[in-house]
Protein backbone atom coordinates (compact mmCIF):
# COMPACT_ATOMS: atom_id res chain seq x y z
CA UNK A 1 0.00 0.00 0.00
CA UNK A 2 1.43 3.71 -1.04
CA UNK A 3 1.15 6.37 1.69
CA UNK A 4 0.10 9.46 0.79
CA UNK A 5 3.18 11.09 1.76
CA UNK A 6 6.58 10.07 -0.45
CA UNK A 7 9.61 9.88 1.49
CA UNK A 8 11.11 11.29 -1.80
CA UNK A 9 8.99 13.52 -4.36
CA UNK A 10 11.76 14.37 -6.88
CA UNK A 11 9.87 16.66 -10.11
CA UNK A 12 11.64 17.64 -13.12
CA UNK A 13 15.42 17.13 -11.97
CA UNK A 14 18.17 18.57 -13.95
CA UNK A 15 21.66 18.76 -13.49
CA UNK A 16 24.07 20.55 -16.26
CA UNK A 17 28.05 20.84 -15.20
CA UNK A 18 30.35 23.07 -17.64
CA UNK A 19 27.42 23.03 -20.42
CA UNK A 20 26.99 19.33 -20.20
CA UNK A 21 24.13 17.66 -19.38
CA UNK A 22 24.43 14.84 -16.13
CA UNK A 23 21.00 14.62 -15.45
CA UNK A 24 17.61 15.31 -17.64
CA UNK A 25 14.19 15.91 -16.70
CA UNK A 26 14.38 13.27 -13.54
CA UNK A 27 11.16 12.41 -11.68
CA UNK A 28 10.24 9.55 -9.48
CA UNK A 29 8.51 8.71 -6.25
CA UNK A 30 9.35 6.57 -3.32
CA UNK A 31 7.09 5.44 -0.78
CA UNK A 32 7.62 3.84 2.97
CA UNK A 33 8.43 -0.22 2.45
CA UNK A 34 9.63 -0.02 -0.62
CA UNK A 35 12.94 -1.87 -1.53
CA UNK A 36 14.54 0.02 -5.07
CA UNK A 37 17.94 -0.62 -7.08
CA UNK A 38 19.41 1.84 -9.38
CA UNK A 39 21.45 0.55 -12.13
CA UNK A 40 23.21 2.52 -14.81
CA UNK A 41 26.63 3.07 -16.82
CA UNK A 42 29.75 4.69 -15.02
CA UNK A 43 29.12 8.53 -15.78
CA UNK A 44 25.39 7.66 -15.89
CA UNK A 45 25.12 10.43 -13.24
CA UNK A 46 23.53 7.68 -10.40
CA UNK A 47 26.10 9.14 -7.46
CA UNK A 48 25.25 12.39 -8.92
CA UNK A 49 21.31 11.70 -8.08
CA UNK A 50 21.98 10.06 -4.84
CA UNK A 51 24.05 13.15 -3.83
CA UNK A 52 20.85 15.58 -4.77
CA UNK A 53 18.50 13.29 -2.66
CA UNK A 54 20.87 13.85 0.27
CA UNK A 55 21.42 17.79 -0.15
CA UNK A 56 25.25 17.25 -1.39
CA UNK A 57 24.39 18.87 -4.46
CA UNK A 58 22.33 21.40 -6.11
CA UNK A 59 20.31 20.91 -9.16
CA UNK A 60 20.52 23.31 -12.17
CA UNK A 61 16.79 23.04 -11.91
CA UNK A 62 13.70 20.97 -10.25
CA UNK A 63 12.70 19.98 -7.00
CA UNK A 64 13.26 17.75 -4.25
CA UNK A 65 10.94 17.05 -1.47
CA UNK A 66 11.68 15.09 1.30
CA UNK A 67 8.87 13.42 4.04
CA UNK A 68 6.68 16.18 2.02
CA UNK A 69 9.40 19.26 2.81
CA UNK A 70 11.47 20.81 0.66
CA UNK A 71 14.75 19.89 0.88
CA UNK A 72 16.23 23.24 2.06
CA UNK A 73 13.47 23.46 4.97
CA UNK A 74 13.78 18.91 5.74
CA UNK A 75 16.23 18.83 9.32
CA UNK A 76 15.16 15.58 10.43
CA UNK A 77 18.20 13.89 8.23
CA UNK A 78 18.13 10.96 11.00
CA UNK A 79 15.19 9.04 9.21
CA UNK A 80 17.79 8.82 6.13
CA UNK A 81 20.72 6.43 6.70
CA UNK A 82 23.32 6.76 4.04
CA UNK A 83 25.95 4.48 3.59
CA UNK A 84 28.54 5.87 0.42
CA UNK A 85 30.41 4.50 -2.18
CA UNK A 86 33.63 4.44 -0.92
CA UNK A 87 32.47 3.31 2.72
CA UNK A 88 34.33 0.21 3.25
CA UNK A 89 37.59 1.97 2.14
CA UNK A 90 38.16 3.28 5.65
CA UNK A 91 41.49 5.33 6.57
CA UNK A 92 43.62 2.32 8.61
CA UNK A 93 45.28 4.76 10.89
CA UNK A 94 41.55 6.57 12.01
CA UNK A 95 41.28 6.09 15.66
CA UNK A 96 37.95 4.41 15.70
CA UNK A 97 36.73 1.13 17.48
CA UNK A 98 33.76 -0.58 15.74
CA UNK A 99 31.67 0.95 19.17
CA UNK A 100 32.62 5.00 17.87
CA UNK A 101 31.32 4.69 14.28
CA UNK A 102 28.17 2.86 15.34
CA UNK A 103 27.47 5.06 17.87
CA UNK A 104 27.86 8.49 15.32
CA UNK A 105 24.68 6.96 13.93
CA UNK A 106 23.61 8.55 17.49
CA UNK A 107 24.69 12.09 17.31
CA UNK A 108 22.45 13.64 15.15
CA UNK A 109 19.27 12.43 16.94
CA UNK A 110 21.05 14.23 20.53
CA UNK A 111 21.20 17.68 21.55
CA UNK A 112 24.42 19.27 21.62
CA UNK A 113 24.89 19.15 25.26
CA UNK A 114 23.00 15.47 26.06
CA UNK A 115 25.51 12.97 26.77
CA UNK A 116 24.74 9.27 25.55
CA UNK A 117 21.78 7.64 27.07
CA UNK A 118 20.50 4.68 27.72
CA UNK A 119 18.52 4.42 24.60
CA UNK A 120 21.05 5.60 22.78
CA UNK A 121 23.60 2.63 24.15
CA UNK A 122 20.32 0.27 23.74
CA UNK A 123 20.18 1.30 19.59
CA UNK A 124 23.12 1.14 19.08
CA UNK A 125 23.64 -2.30 20.58
CA UNK A 126 20.50 -3.28 18.64
CA UNK A 127 22.32 -1.97 15.63
CA UNK A 128 25.24 -3.94 16.09
CA UNK A 129 22.82 -7.13 16.77
CA UNK A 130 21.43 -6.68 14.01
CA UNK A 131 24.35 -6.66 11.61
CA UNK A 132 25.68 -9.59 13.65
CA UNK A 133 29.10 -7.60 14.73
CA UNK A 134 28.49 -7.38 18.63
CA UNK A 135 31.38 -9.65 18.71
CA UNK A 136 33.67 -7.32 17.36
CA UNK A 137 32.42 -3.47 18.78
CA UNK A 138 35.95 -2.87 20.85
CA UNK A 139 37.61 -3.95 17.39
CA UNK A 140 39.91 -1.40 15.72
CA UNK A 141 37.53 -0.79 12.51
CA UNK A 142 40.59 -0.38 10.60
CA UNK A 143 41.23 -4.26 11.23
CA UNK A 144 38.37 -5.37 9.58
CA UNK A 145 37.86 -7.38 6.68
CA UNK A 146 35.84 -5.45 3.07
CA UNK A 147 32.60 -7.50 4.71
CA UNK A 148 32.59 -6.41 8.25
CA UNK A 149 33.66 -2.92 7.27
CA UNK A 150 30.42 -2.86 4.88
CA UNK A 151 28.22 -4.25 7.75
CA UNK A 152 29.76 -1.39 10.52
CA UNK A 153 28.84 1.03 7.99
CA UNK A 154 25.46 0.05 7.84
CA UNK A 155 24.97 -0.12 11.32
CA UNK A 156 26.05 3.16 12.17
CA UNK A 157 23.39 4.37 9.39
CA UNK A 158 20.81 2.22 11.31
CA UNK A 159 21.20 3.40 15.18
CA UNK A 160 19.64 6.60 13.96
CA UNK A 161 16.68 4.73 13.67
CA UNK A 162 16.18 5.29 9.59
CA UNK A 163 13.06 5.35 7.52
CA UNK A 164 15.30 5.18 4.78
CA UNK A 165 18.45 3.36 3.86
CA UNK A 166 20.51 5.05 1.08
CA UNK A 167 23.61 2.82 -0.52
CA UNK A 168 25.72 3.71 -3.11
CA UNK A 169 27.41 0.68 -4.95
CA UNK A 170 28.30 -0.74 -1.27
CA UNK A 171 29.88 -4.31 -2.74
CA UNK A 172 33.01 -2.30 -3.25
CA UNK A 173 35.81 -4.06 -2.45
CA UNK A 174 33.54 -6.88 -0.63
CA UNK A 175 34.15 -10.28 -1.41
CA UNK A 176 31.14 -12.70 -2.30
CA UNK A 177 30.38 -14.66 0.35
CA UNK A 178 29.96 -10.96 2.03
CA UNK A 179 27.95 -9.71 -1.13
CA UNK A 180 25.37 -12.39 -0.69
CA UNK A 181 24.79 -12.05 3.16
CA UNK A 182 25.07 -8.17 2.33
CA UNK A 183 21.63 -8.94 -0.19
CA UNK A 184 20.08 -11.19 2.66
CA UNK A 185 20.37 -8.58 5.19
CA UNK A 186 18.89 -5.45 3.10
CA UNK A 187 16.30 -7.87 2.29
CA UNK A 188 15.53 -8.09 5.90
CA UNK A 189 15.50 -5.12 6.55
CA UNK A 190 13.28 -3.86 4.40
CA UNK A 191 10.90 -6.85 5.20
CA UNK A 192 11.07 -7.33 8.99
CA UNK A 193 11.83 -3.70 9.93
CA UNK A 194 9.91 -2.00 7.12
CA UNK A 195 13.03 0.07 6.13
CA UNK A 196 12.62 1.42 2.70
CA UNK A 197 16.36 0.40 1.00
CA UNK A 198 17.47 2.29 -2.22
CA UNK A 199 20.59 1.35 -3.36
CA UNK A 200 23.00 1.48 -6.53
CA UNK A 201 24.66 -1.75 -8.06
CA UNK A 202 26.03 -3.56 -10.98
CA UNK A 203 24.82 -6.68 -9.22
CA UNK A 204 21.29 -6.66 -11.37
CA UNK A 205 20.76 -10.29 -11.97
CA UNK A 206 21.84 -11.38 -8.20
CA UNK A 207 19.32 -8.55 -6.87
CA UNK A 208 16.32 -9.55 -9.79
CA UNK A 209 14.35 -11.56 -7.27
CA UNK A 210 13.97 -9.09 -4.02
CA UNK A 211 13.54 -5.89 -5.41
CA UNK A 212 10.27 -4.15 -6.30
CA UNK A 213 11.07 -1.45 -8.53
CA UNK A 214 14.87 -0.75 -10.76
CA UNK A 215 15.43 2.45 -11.59
CA UNK A 216 17.79 2.99 -14.94
CA UNK A 217 19.63 6.38 -14.39
CA UNK A 218 21.99 7.08 -17.81
CA UNK A 219 21.40 10.69 -18.01
CA UNK A 220 17.65 9.94 -17.83
CA UNK A 221 15.53 7.68 -15.38
CA UNK A 222 13.71 4.51 -16.95
CA UNK A 223 11.40 2.41 -14.24
CA UNK A 224 10.89 -0.83 -13.99
CA UNK A 225 8.20 -1.39 -11.95
CA UNK A 226 8.42 -5.37 -12.13
CA UNK A 227 11.62 -6.21 -11.85
CA UNK A 228 10.98 -9.82 -12.39
CA UNK A 229 10.46 -8.66 -16.33
CA UNK A 230 13.56 -6.23 -16.23
CA UNK A 231 15.24 -7.92 -18.45
CA UNK A 232 12.82 -7.15 -21.32
CA UNK A 233 12.70 -3.85 -20.20
CA UNK A 234 14.43 -1.75 -23.07
CA UNK A 235 16.77 0.36 -21.05
CA UNK A 236 18.20 -2.76 -19.52
CA UNK A 237 18.84 -4.47 -22.18
CA UNK A 238 20.51 -1.66 -24.36
CA UNK A 239 22.77 -1.27 -21.43
CA UNK A 240 23.41 -4.76 -20.38
CA UNK A 241 23.15 -6.24 -23.44
CA UNK A 242 23.49 -9.96 -23.32
CA UNK A 243 25.22 -9.62 -19.56
CA UNK A 244 21.89 -8.82 -18.27
CA UNK A 245 20.74 -12.49 -19.74
CA UNK A 246 23.50 -14.44 -18.61
CA UNK A 247 24.12 -13.03 -14.50
CA UNK A 248 20.38 -13.42 -14.51
CA UNK A 249 20.34 -16.92 -15.64
CA UNK A 250 23.41 -17.88 -13.54
CA UNK A 251 21.45 -16.66 -10.43
CA UNK A 252 18.34 -19.10 -10.91
CA UNK A 253 20.98 -21.60 -12.00
CA UNK A 254 22.56 -21.54 -8.17
CA UNK B 1 65.10 19.82 40.30
CA UNK B 2 62.38 21.79 42.39
CA UNK B 3 64.17 24.93 43.17
CA UNK B 4 63.39 26.23 39.23
CA UNK B 5 59.73 26.97 40.47
CA UNK B 6 61.54 29.37 43.54
CA UNK B 7 61.30 32.06 40.45
CA UNK B 8 58.35 33.76 39.73
CA UNK B 9 58.79 33.80 36.27
CA UNK B 10 58.72 29.70 36.02
CA UNK B 11 55.66 29.36 37.92
CA UNK B 12 53.86 31.55 35.26
CA UNK B 13 55.71 29.71 32.50
CA UNK B 14 55.11 26.20 34.25
CA UNK B 15 50.93 27.70 34.45
CA UNK B 16 50.84 28.62 31.16
CA UNK B 17 52.74 25.92 29.58
CA UNK B 18 50.85 22.71 31.00
CA UNK B 19 47.71 24.56 30.01
CA UNK B 20 48.95 25.00 26.28
CA UNK B 21 49.60 21.08 26.11
CA UNK B 22 46.39 20.70 27.09
CA UNK B 23 44.51 22.94 24.00
CA UNK B 24 47.07 21.96 22.11
CA UNK B 25 47.06 18.55 22.14
CA UNK B 26 42.92 18.10 22.51
CA UNK B 27 42.87 20.61 19.40
CA UNK B 28 45.58 18.46 17.56
CA UNK B 29 43.66 15.97 17.53
CA UNK B 30 40.68 16.79 15.15
CA UNK B 31 43.45 18.89 13.34
CA UNK B 32 45.84 15.91 12.28
CA UNK B 33 42.53 13.48 11.64
CA UNK B 34 40.85 16.75 9.16
CA UNK B 35 43.93 16.46 7.29
CA UNK B 36 44.70 20.01 8.68
CA UNK B 37 48.00 19.74 9.87
CA UNK B 38 49.83 22.17 7.88
CA UNK B 39 46.79 25.06 9.12
CA UNK B 40 48.29 24.83 12.48
CA UNK B 41 51.26 25.82 11.07
CA UNK B 42 50.11 28.62 8.92
CA UNK B 43 47.87 30.13 11.15
CA UNK B 44 50.97 30.53 13.29
CA UNK B 45 52.32 31.89 10.80
CA UNK B 46 49.72 34.69 10.41
CA UNK B 47 49.72 35.10 14.08
CA UNK B 48 53.08 36.65 13.70
CA UNK B 49 51.53 39.53 11.69
CA UNK B 50 49.60 40.56 14.39
CA UNK B 51 52.63 40.44 16.77
CA UNK B 52 54.60 42.62 14.25
CA UNK B 53 51.54 44.79 14.15
CA UNK B 54 51.69 44.88 17.99
CA UNK B 55 55.28 45.49 18.88
CA UNK B 56 55.49 48.18 15.94
CA UNK B 57 52.39 49.48 17.28
CA UNK B 58 52.56 49.07 20.58
CA UNK B 59 49.19 46.96 21.32
CA UNK B 60 49.50 43.92 23.65
CA UNK B 61 50.76 41.54 20.56
CA UNK B 62 49.07 38.65 21.68
CA UNK B 63 45.52 40.60 21.51
CA UNK B 64 46.49 41.11 17.73
CA UNK B 65 48.04 38.07 17.39
CA UNK B 66 44.77 36.71 18.07
CA UNK B 67 42.46 38.59 15.56
CA UNK B 68 44.78 38.08 12.92
CA UNK B 69 44.87 34.41 13.18
CA UNK B 70 41.45 34.24 13.52
CA UNK B 71 41.30 36.41 10.54
CA UNK B 72 43.08 34.25 8.52
CA UNK B 73 41.54 31.19 9.71
CA UNK B 74 38.33 32.24 8.11
CA UNK B 75 40.21 33.22 5.02
CA UNK B 76 41.64 30.08 4.32
CA UNK B 77 38.15 28.68 4.78
CA UNK B 78 36.50 30.88 2.80
CA UNK B 79 39.01 30.15 -0.52
CA UNK B 80 38.64 26.32 0.32
CA UNK B 81 34.88 27.02 -0.27
CA UNK B 82 34.61 29.40 -2.77
CA UNK B 83 36.91 28.82 -5.13
CA UNK B 84 38.64 25.30 -6.96
CA UNK B 85 41.84 25.29 -5.25
CA UNK B 86 43.92 23.07 -3.77
CA UNK B 87 43.76 23.06 0.06
CA UNK B 88 47.33 22.36 0.60
CA UNK B 89 47.94 25.34 -1.88
CA UNK B 90 46.09 28.17 -0.14
CA UNK B 91 47.82 26.73 3.07
CA UNK B 92 51.23 27.14 1.42
CA UNK B 93 50.67 30.96 -0.03
CA UNK B 94 49.25 32.41 3.00
CA UNK B 95 52.02 30.74 5.32
CA UNK B 96 54.59 32.25 3.14
CA UNK B 97 52.08 35.54 2.29
CA UNK B 98 51.95 36.11 6.12
CA UNK B 99 55.56 35.43 7.18
CA UNK B 100 56.81 38.59 4.29
CA UNK B 101 53.95 40.82 5.83
CA UNK B 102 55.15 40.23 9.24
CA UNK B 103 58.85 41.10 7.83
CA UNK B 104 57.81 44.12 6.36
CA UNK B 105 56.06 44.94 9.17
CA UNK B 106 58.85 44.45 11.98
CA UNK B 107 61.79 45.85 9.75
CA UNK B 108 59.52 49.24 8.76
CA UNK B 109 59.14 49.26 12.31
CA UNK B 110 62.38 48.65 14.10
CA UNK B 111 61.23 46.36 16.26
CA UNK B 112 63.78 43.22 14.79
CA UNK B 113 64.81 42.66 18.13
CA UNK B 114 65.36 40.14 21.13
CA UNK B 115 61.15 40.15 22.01
CA UNK B 116 60.69 39.31 18.20
CA UNK B 117 62.94 36.59 18.78
CA UNK B 118 61.09 35.44 21.74
CA UNK B 119 57.90 35.12 19.64
CA UNK B 120 59.25 33.28 17.14
CA UNK B 121 61.04 30.28 19.51
CA UNK B 122 59.14 30.92 22.78
CA UNK B 123 61.05 32.00 25.68
CA UNK B 124 59.99 30.92 29.38
CA UNK B 125 61.18 34.84 30.94
CA UNK B 126 58.76 36.72 28.51
CA UNK B 127 55.24 35.29 30.03
CA UNK B 128 53.93 37.71 32.05
CA UNK B 129 50.94 37.52 34.55
CA UNK B 130 48.60 39.17 32.22
CA UNK B 131 49.61 36.38 29.31
CA UNK B 132 48.98 33.77 32.14
CA UNK B 133 45.35 35.48 32.75
CA UNK B 134 44.14 35.72 28.98
CA UNK B 135 45.79 31.98 28.62
CA UNK B 136 43.88 30.02 31.19
CA UNK B 137 40.59 32.51 30.37
CA UNK B 138 40.21 32.55 26.70
CA UNK B 139 41.80 28.95 26.62
CA UNK B 140 39.29 27.42 28.73
CA UNK B 141 36.60 28.93 26.60
CA UNK B 142 38.31 27.26 24.10
CA UNK B 143 38.66 24.17 25.67
CA UNK B 144 34.86 24.09 26.71
CA UNK B 145 34.15 24.75 22.82
CA UNK B 146 36.21 21.27 21.88
CA UNK B 147 34.63 19.11 24.37
CA UNK B 148 31.03 20.84 23.83
CA UNK B 149 31.53 19.44 20.14
CA UNK B 150 33.99 16.61 20.15
CA UNK B 151 31.53 14.44 19.34
CA UNK B 152 30.39 16.00 16.45
CA UNK B 153 34.11 17.31 14.81
CA UNK B 154 34.93 13.70 15.39
CA UNK B 155 32.49 12.96 13.20
CA UNK B 156 32.85 15.19 10.79
CA UNK B 157 36.76 13.96 11.33
CA UNK B 158 35.70 10.63 9.88
CA UNK B 159 33.53 11.68 6.77
CA UNK B 160 32.24 15.04 6.34
CA UNK B 161 29.81 14.01 3.76
CA UNK B 162 28.10 11.18 6.15
CA UNK B 163 28.36 13.55 9.16
CA UNK B 164 26.81 16.55 6.96
CA UNK B 165 23.82 14.42 5.54
CA UNK B 166 23.15 12.62 9.43
CA UNK B 167 22.29 16.93 9.65
CA UNK B 168 24.84 18.23 11.69
CA UNK B 169 26.19 21.42 10.65
CA UNK B 170 29.41 20.93 9.35
CA UNK B 171 30.41 23.92 7.71
CA UNK B 172 29.45 25.76 11.16
CA UNK B 173 31.51 23.77 12.75
CA UNK B 174 34.40 23.90 10.45
CA UNK B 175 34.37 27.89 10.78
CA UNK B 176 34.10 27.34 14.65
CA UNK B 177 37.16 24.56 14.78
CA UNK B 178 39.73 26.83 12.62
CA UNK B 179 38.69 29.92 14.43
CA UNK B 180 39.33 27.79 18.16
CA UNK B 181 42.47 26.74 16.46
CA UNK B 182 43.44 30.35 15.61
CA UNK B 183 42.83 31.64 19.02
CA UNK B 184 44.85 28.33 20.48
CA UNK B 185 47.86 29.13 18.11
CA UNK B 186 47.91 33.08 18.99
CA UNK B 187 47.74 31.89 22.93
CA UNK B 188 50.61 29.60 22.73
CA UNK B 189 53.54 31.30 21.02
CA UNK B 190 54.73 33.26 24.06
CA UNK B 191 55.87 29.92 25.12
CA UNK B 192 56.63 27.93 22.60
CA UNK B 193 56.99 30.16 19.85
CA UNK B 194 54.84 31.07 16.14
CA UNK B 195 57.48 28.65 14.39
CA UNK B 196 57.27 25.31 16.41
CA UNK B 197 53.23 25.57 18.26
CA UNK B 198 52.22 23.42 14.69
CA UNK B 199 54.54 20.49 15.83
CA UNK B 200 52.89 20.58 19.31
CA UNK B 201 49.40 20.37 17.88
CA UNK B 202 50.31 17.91 15.42
CA UNK B 203 53.54 15.54 16.83
CA UNK B 204 51.65 14.56 20.29
CA UNK B 205 48.53 13.06 18.12
CA UNK B 206 50.37 11.27 15.39
CA UNK B 207 52.85 9.81 18.18
CA UNK B 208 49.61 8.72 20.07
CA UNK B 209 48.15 7.22 16.75
CA UNK B 210 50.87 5.11 16.12
CA UNK B 211 49.45 2.86 19.22
CA UNK B 212 45.96 2.09 17.01
CA UNK B 213 43.39 2.42 20.36
CA UNK B 214 39.78 4.18 19.93
CA UNK B 215 39.48 8.08 20.20
CA UNK B 216 38.82 8.72 23.56
CA UNK B 217 42.09 6.83 24.13
CA UNK B 218 44.11 8.42 21.29
CA UNK B 219 43.11 12.14 22.54
CA UNK B 220 44.18 11.13 26.65
CA UNK B 221 47.62 9.19 24.98
CA UNK B 222 48.81 12.62 23.22
CA UNK B 223 47.31 14.75 26.45
CA UNK B 224 50.30 12.98 28.46
CA UNK B 225 52.42 12.89 25.63
CA UNK B 226 52.15 16.88 25.16
CA UNK B 227 51.99 17.51 29.13
CA UNK B 228 55.12 15.42 29.61
CA UNK B 229 57.21 16.68 26.61
CA UNK B 230 55.90 20.49 27.97
CA UNK B 231 57.48 19.65 31.19
CA UNK B 232 60.53 17.93 29.95
CA UNK B 233 61.19 20.87 27.50
CA UNK B 234 60.51 23.85 30.03
CA UNK B 235 62.72 21.89 32.43
CA UNK B 236 65.48 21.67 29.47
CA UNK B 237 65.09 25.77 28.49
CA UNK B 238 65.35 26.55 32.31
CA UNK B 239 68.89 24.55 33.13
CA UNK B 240 70.36 25.24 29.45
CA UNK B 241 69.30 28.47 28.86
CA UNK B 242 67.54 27.36 25.60
CA UNK B 243 64.46 28.78 23.84
CA UNK B 244 61.65 26.85 25.29
CA UNK B 245 60.13 26.15 21.96
CA UNK B 246 62.88 24.16 20.47
CA UNK B 247 63.28 22.15 24.17
CA UNK B 248 59.31 21.22 23.48
CA UNK B 249 58.94 20.39 20.01
CA UNK B 250 62.45 18.07 20.47
CA UNK B 251 61.02 16.58 23.60
CA UNK B 252 57.82 15.67 21.89
CA UNK B 253 59.55 14.00 18.74
CA UNK B 254 61.91 11.80 20.78
CA UNK B 255 58.59 10.66 22.22
CA UNK B 256 57.26 10.10 18.38
CA UNK B 257 60.48 8.58 17.27
CA UNK B 258 60.14 5.68 20.47
CA UNK B 259 56.49 5.12 19.67
CA UNK B 260 56.78 4.87 16.03
CA UNK B 261 59.94 1.77 16.99
CA UNK B 262 57.77 0.34 19.93
CA UNK B 263 54.79 0.07 17.40
CA UNK B 264 56.30 -1.06 14.31
CA UNK B 265 53.93 -3.45 12.58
Amino acid sequence: MKFKVPIFDVKNLNFIVRGQKILSDISFEIFEGEYIAIIGPNGGGKTTLIRMLLGLEQPTSGEIKIFGKKLKNFKEWYKIGYVPQRATLVDENFPATVEDIVKMGRIAKRGILAGISSEDKAMVEDALAKMDILDLKDKMVGTLSGGQRQRVMIARALASSPKILILDEPNTGVDMVSQQRFYTLLAKLNKEDNITILFITHDIGVIADDIGRLFTINQKATICNDPKKMLSCEEVSELYGIDAHALHHHKHEH
Amino acid sequence: MFEMFEYDFMQRAFVAGLFIAVLASISGNFIVLRRYSLMSETLAHSALVGVAVGLVAGYNPLWVAVGVAIGAAWLIEYLRSAFSLYSDAILAIILSGSLAVAVIIVSLGGAFNNSLFSYLFGSILSVTNEDVITIVIVGSISLLFLLLFSKELYFIAYDEEVAQTSGIKVKFLNFLLVSVVAIIIALSIRVVGSLLIGALMVIPTVAALQYRVGFRNTMLISLFFALFSVIFGMSLSYYYSLPSGATIVLSIIVIFIISLIINKK
